[in-house]
């Protein structure tokens, strides 16, 4: 018996796909029509997605972080952004956390910040 | 029946074909972007089963179609799919009506034989 060629032209497995999405809740029948197009989109979606990105990257490397841009910035991503946060190193984060602090310190506001920089009040001899 | 946290992953090696395809040859991606990939593809399927779903209990049916799935995109602003997603419907339509002539020419061939479908 021939397999029809309409399911050869996909390449996300349909059965695992459609555990998915009996996951979500009130979801009653899934038939193979609906089925065979969520497969479809999903494809589509990983082709645009990648496509974004690779040209977000300018490059012959694409990397998570070019993902992770193109989700932060465009709205309709909104739903990934939670799986899909921009990565820093703890040393930005401690920059950032930094530069914070200088911030506030210009409106003399106490901060909490504890290891602000090393340019700190430790050498206050010279003005 | 247990669900097992992999049986809502997509196959990597599925999401990587469907990548490189994509690109131009000779572009690689890191295995962290290609999980990202994979993750986000996952997600993907339950935003749309979810968006189709509304859709399908504010017309009060219960069984999903593919035109609701088609009708989702719009809610979700991916409007640049509804136009192959169309032409994909079309091409599955034909596809499943010519399977079912053929189907029922064999069951005409086969006088004694039952044929049961799955699904």
């Amino acid at each position: 018996m021939a397999t029809p060629k309409s399911e050869k032209d996909l390449h996300l497995p349909l059965s695992r796909v459609k555990t998915i999405m009996k996951s979500s809740p009130d979801v009653e029948a899934v038939g193979p029509e609906p089925l065979y197009l969520v497969t479809k989109v999903t494809e589509l979606f990983v082709m645009d997605l990648a496509k974004r990105a690779h040209k977000n990257s300018n490059a012959n490397f694409l990397e998570y972080k070019h993902i992770a841009d193109i989700v932060q910035e465009d709205d309709t991503l909104d739903f990934l952004r939670e799986i899909m946060p921009r990565k820093i190193t703890v040393r930005q984060f401690k920059e950032m956390m930094a530069k914070k602090a200088a911030k506030n310190g210009d409106d003399s506001s106490e901060d909490s910040s504890e290891d602000s920089s090393e340019d700190s009040s430790s050498n206050n001899e010279q003005e | 029946m247990a669900e097992k946290l992999e049986d809502l992953n997509l196959p990597l090696t599925v999401v990587t074909r469907i990548v490189k395809e994509a690109l131009p040859s000779g572009v690689s991606i890191s295995k962290e972007a290609r999980t990202g990939l994979a993750k986000a593809a996952s997600v993907f399927v339950l935003y749309v089963t979810s968006a189709a779903t509304n859709i399908v209990k504010n017309k009060k049916r219960k069984a999903l179609t593919g035109q609701d799935v088609i009708d989702a995109m719009k809610d979700i602003e991916f409007d640049r799919f509804v136009e192959p997603l169309g032409e994909a419907l079309e091409h599955y339509k034909t596809m499943a009506s010519a399977r079912k002539s053929a189907s029922m020419k064999k069951k005409d061939e086969q006088e004694d034989a039952e044929i049961i479908e799955d699904d």
